[in-house]
């Protein structure tokens, strides 16, 4: 707390004098789209005479103090036309913006003009950074139609597919479990559908998408690797709209609309899949897998009202579900396995001046996995789930246009439930030991400020103090000793079982070369307080979130990272190559040999082991941005290793995801108005696996000995997809009432239709390898051989989407 | 659990395209001396010597053949005495003891003259198995000393045995069993069978026990309780047994069961061999080696298994 103050103070006394020299009032405002009302974020709002300028924050408002006098202001936003106002400050002045949408692109001078927007990734203060731009992705190929923004994010430098089709990313050699991922400001724990090969975030409902790989903000915690901030759209508050999507698999539909005109509006979006439905018919009522099928569906509500100048409401809702279900007629034996996440957050923003504004939040998180089986009269029944309820203060101070200070308070109530067994059978219900609860208190403060030094030189720096209490009711199992009953220690409601802070200070800065290149650092120290412990190879909604307590402790790292930004052509092209090197402690494993069930009657955490870890890489990233054919190539080589004391005898191995290269070429072609092609490459090292060294027998059985951790590699995974868009015509043809002229007027009713082709050269990926027991010991001559198991083949989808 | 595990492989059995075969590079490791002991109550100690070998070795002719190893001091001790077993070949055995020995080695009693299995045993009664004492185990190899510990605790018996006649496969059943689990103290179990009905040379149809698909479950779950669960026939599971009789024993089939008591770490050896059967290398399972309760970098286990015999008639 000492620390915390002092920077405080200090930072406040140095704002304090800078403002002191001349008189200086506040330009501030909102900028929003014009058709749909909606705010927009990261808007360059820029003073080119005073070279100076800012960018617009997630609720769209921008502030900038400058000295008295008379200034244009422009505003240039990506796909929008850039507007430029004249304002005569001689006291502070709201104003509001609302920009155009770009018209269709005519000629190629037109194309230079708006690249001028486009240099954010050269200043921005933010080293590590990736946004990802919503039209841009609609065109990407899509896996079985379902556009999704975690399989985009997979083809970019520096994060990697945890395996084929699915949703686990890993950012810089990180575990899956240390990205935060935020809809709206909360944390949302398995953020996938159908054992992760789709995401829960629906695109029509998603405004902006933004991970931080790297020099993460004080503002955000909890997580050692990245943050991934993905903003939901408020709605349209000047008309209703519709816009919706016919794929093979599932159907979207969102509605959104004006409540009050200009004041508050709301959008609900929707989606369900079909495949249950459709197989239906094939299934005989008595056939072998009659009761078998799978959905998934979840909805998107989000409410925004404006109660005045100064304050604004935002309500923001997620609820999914996935339900599969399988039993076979002859042996009476069923199964039915329900998850889903439910996501809700409130939050009021107020302006105290307009240079000093607060956000106020309120949020939950509940992640719930359940499996039923039946066979007989045995009846076996999981449960797992994480709750969350959480509340938050952020204070943004703008007191010059050289400085932007944050601070706040975050906290998190977190409920584990990691794992509940029950077995019955008949009326006899079997001693599986008493599902345990496990509370957390998680919280933090934290200061931040960008300060501008110079033209060339900005630094957003700041420190986040956190803490965890693991509290009571809790009960200790001892580990157990052979021939010893096992022994536990009860601690009551509220008691603080364990405590542990960290100071976690972050820092980014940017030194402009020249107006084209820019050469950025980032150094941050991060602690998290949850863990994913993981059993299988590959991830699953069975992986158990599991809190720090007594004996788990929380894992904390550090990162570096240095990188060299250059645009090229007018910001037609966009490179950069960044170094990283991340240091990971307390990481997590299960100990070896170590069965889910011995999970009964014992605490999880009995079972874990930690240990630390490194990674390190390199990252080259080139983008074409203009023009008919834009795009983008990454490239990351790189090495992760772990050590465990109680895995592999204490030595490094490298971790399942260790990827030396990873590669991904993306494109898109714009023929015209009407077509737009896409494709997607991605060459990757395969994942390390353990696999057997050598058999033996015993009782006539062969079994398997394994050695090192993570000594073999898989096949390299590579793919390549395609796509093409068809749009209908944007413009139809009317008669004009009043002259009889027939007119081109937009058509309300927009359509189209896109065709993907997954996986198109029909690669054999690796899922998982196995080696095959096919031998007896019997047979003349005998081998083993090594299998591989690869999901999907060349796999067509087509979508049809609407929007009026 | 691992029901639940298995589903999880059929579902993505389900929507995988395909499987091949793929060459991957695997270090080569240093062959391993493989220890398989065996002292069963009122039986005389049974220690099979082999080799493990590298996972991509060929290997010509009876694997088992190729595996063994000969040449070693094995020696048993139950605090008292202490003898040091014989190597015994499997062409010279007296008939009484075949059956154990094709049971102890898994293959048929006639395959013993042809293959010449050679192993370590003694006739020396007073080390016989005798339930309440504790086993010590010495091997001597090529400068090398493994030593292992196993005891016969008492066995439990079961409360009943019964068949019940499938519903949807008529004259077909799983055997059934009620077991009263002691309270207080630490009970694991190991199940093994074979039907003794009489053939028309006089042989029963089964020439040995054969341990079930997952014979070893021990009280963790059901200490103290009383319950009743299911077993399978292991004798009847060949592909082309036809899927109405797989796995069932018959209307009529008198089986014999072996019931035998064993140890913590005996169990803790065989329940994650049976994973290791049954997962493969399927990701849903960690990469688990059998945790040996030899000393001395040895694989494989030294157990005792005290027995409890009951037969079960299948006509209810």
């Amino acid at each position: 707390m000492f620390i915390y103050r002092e920077i405080v103070v200090f930072l406040f006394s140095f704002c304090s004098i800078v403002t002191v020299y001349s008189q200086n009032f506040t330009l501030s405002g909102n900028v929003t789209d014009k058709e749909s009302g909606e705010t927009l974020s990261d808007v360059k709002v820029v003073v080119p005479e005073k070279n100076q300028g800012t960018y617009t924050n997630t609720d769209g408002f921008y502030s900038l103090t400058l000295p008295g006098g008379k200034y244009f202001v422009e505003f240039r936003y990506l796909g929008y036309e850039n507007q430029k106002i004249q304002v005569e400050l001689s006291s502070s002045k709201t104003v509001n913006i609302s920009l155009n949408k770009e018209q269709q692109v005519q000629d190629f001078e037109e194309v230079t003009i708006t690249g001028e927007g486009r240099d954010a990734n050269v200043k921005e203060t933010q080293v590590g950074v990736i946004k990802l731009e919503m039209e841009e992705i609609k065109t990407l190929p899509a896996f079985l139609g379902e556009v999704d923004i975690i399989k985009t994010l997979q083809l970019m430098p520096g994060v990697q597919t945890a395996s084929e089709g699915t949703q686990g990313f890993y950012v810089r050699g990180g575990g899956p479990d240390q990205n935060l991922v935020l809809l709206d400001g909360t944390n949302v724990y398995n953020a996938s559908h159908l054992f992760g090969f789709f995401s829960v975030f629906n695109v029509d409902a998603i405004k902006d998408v933004e991970l931080l790989k790297a020099g993460i903000p004080p503002k955000y915690g909890g997580r050692l690797s990245s943050v991934l901030n993905i903003n939901s759209n408020n709605g349209n508050n000047q008309r209703f709209g519709v816009k919706g999507g016919v794929g093979l698999i599932s159907s979207r539909l969102t509605v959104e609309g004006p409540l009050v005109k200009d004041k508050a509006s709301f959008l609900i979006a929707g989606r369900r899949t079909y495949l249950d439905v459709i197989t239906k018919p094939f299934m005989k009522e008595d056939g072998n897998f009659s009761g078998t099928g799978y959905y998934f569906y979840d909805l998107n509500l989000k409410l925004n009202y404006k109660l005045g100048d100064k304050d604004k409401i935002f309500f923001s809702g997620y609820y999914g579900k996935d339900d599969f279900t399988f039993s076979t007629g002859s042996e009476n034996f069923s199964v039915d396995m329900p998850w889903g996440n439910a996501v809700a957050s409130l939050r009021w923003s107020h302006l105290f001046s307009d240079k000093f504004f607060v956000n106020t939040s309120l949020s939950l998180t509940d992640y719930q996995f359940s499996f039923i089986s039946n066979q007989d009269e045995f009846q076996f029944g999981l449960k797992s789930g994480i709750r969350d309820y959480g509340a938050s203060l952020n204070f943004s101070y703008l007191p010059n246009p050289r400085h932007k200070i944050e601070f706040g308070v975050d906290y998190l109530y977190h409920i584990f439930t990691p794992v509940s067994v029950s077995a019955n059978q008949d009326t006899t219900s079997f001693d599986v030991g008493e599902g345990q609860k496990l509370f957390g208190h998680e919280s933090a403060v934290y200061v931040s400020d960008e300060f501008n030094i110079t033209e060339k030189w900005s630094v957003n720096g700041g420190v986040r103090l956190s803490t965890y209490q693991h509290v009571g009711p809790f009960k200790r199992f001892e580990e157990e000793v052979v021939g010893v009953q096992d022994s536990s220690i009860n601690y009551p409601s509220g008691e603080v079982i364990a405590s542990y802070f960290f100071l976690e200070p972050r820092l980014s800065s940017r030194y402009l070369l020249n107006d084209k290149s820019s050469l950025k650092v980032g150094w941050n120290r991060n602690a998290q307080y949850v863990h994913l412990a993981n059993l299988s190879a590959v991830s699953l909604p069975t992986d158990i979130w599991y809190p720090t307590t007594d004996v788990l402790e929380p894992q904390y790292g550090w990162q570096s990272s240095v990188g060299y930004f250059r645009n090229f052509h007018e910001n037609m092209f966009e490179s950069s190559v960044e170094i990283y090197y991340k240091e990971m402690n307390n990481l997590v494993e299960f100990k070896e040999g170590v069965l889910p069930q011995d999970n009964a009657k014992s605490n999880t955490d009995n079972l874990l082991t930690q240990g630390i870890g490194y990674s390190a890489g390199l990252e080259f990233f080139f983008k074409k941005n203009l023009g008919q054919l834009t795009g983008w190539l990454g490239y990351t080589l790189s090495r992760t290793e772990r050590k465990f004391e109680e895995i592999f005898n204490n030595k490094y191995f490298p971790a399942k995801y260790d990827r030396r290269h990873d590669l991904s070429v993306v494109a898109n072609y714009k023929l015209n108005q009407r077509f737009t092609f896409g494709a997607a490459f991605v060459y990757a090292t395969g994942n390390a696996i353990t696999l057997p060294v050598s058999w033996y027998l015993h009782n006539g059985d062969l079994q398997f000995e394994f050695q090192d951790r993570n000594a073999s590699r898989m096949p390299p995974y590579h793919r390549l997809d395609v796509s093409v868009t068809f749009y209908d015509k944007p413009m139809k043809t009317v008669v004009d009432e009043n002259t009889g002229k027939e007119i081109s007027v937009k058509k309300r009713f927009r359509n189209s239709l896109n065709l993907s082709v997954y996986n198109v050269y029909s690669r054999q990926n690796p899922f998982f390898l196995y080696v095959e027991n096919g031998g007896t010991s019997g047979a003349d001559s005998f081998q083993l051989s090594v299998r591989q198991v690869s999901l999907f083949p060349i796999l067509p989808s087509i979508t049809w989407n609407f929007q009026f | 659990m691992n029901k639940y595990h298995s589903i999880l492989i059929l579902t993505l059995v389900l929507i995988t395209s395909c499987t091949k075969e793929v060459i991957v590079d695997i270090p080569e490791a240093d062959s391993k001396l493989v220890i398989d002991g065996r002292i069963e109550t009122g039986q005389p100690p049974i220690v099979l010597l082999t080799r493990s070998k590298y996972i991509y070795e060929e290997v010509n002719g009876n694997l088992l053949l190729e595996a063994l190893v000969s040449g070693a001091t094995v020696s048993v001790s139950d605090g008292t005495n202490t003898v040091i077993l014989d190597e015994i070949c499997s062409q010279s055995l007296p008939q009484s003891s075949q059956e154990a020995i094709a049971s102890f080695l898994d293959i048929p009693v006639e395959e013993l003259s042809t293959a010449n299995i050679c192993f370590y045993s003694t006739a020396n009664t007073s080390i016989f198995g005798e339930v309440g004492k504790t086993y010590d185990l010495k091997v001597q190899f090529e400068g090398n000393e493994y030593t292992s510990s196993t005891q016969l605790l008492n066995p439990v018996p079961m409360d009943s045995l019964y068949w019940k006649e499938d519903q949807e496969y008529p004259d077909n059943g799983y055997s059934w069993l009620y077991l009263s689990d002691p309270p207080n103290e630490y009970n694991a179990y190991f199940w093994e069978c074979k039907r003794i009905n009489i053939q028309g040379d006089g042989s029963t149809l089964d020439d040995r026990y054969v341990p079930t698909f997952n014979p070893a479950f021990d009280d963790q779950f059901f200490n103290g309780l009383t319950f009743t669960f299911a077993y399978e026939n292991p004798h009847n599971f060949n592909p082309d047994t036809p899927l109405s009789e797989r796995g069932f024993y018959q209307r009529g089939d008198s089986v014999a069961i072996k019931f035998s008591r064993i140890d913590k770490a005996v169990y803790e050896f065989m329940e994650i061999k049976y994973l290791q059967l049954q997962t493969g290398g399927s990701p849903f399972a960690t990469p688990s080696n059998l945790p040996t309760n030899i000393s001395g970098g040895a694989l494989g286990v030294w157990a005792g298994y005290a027995t409890y015999f009951d037969t079960l008639y299948c006509n209810n």
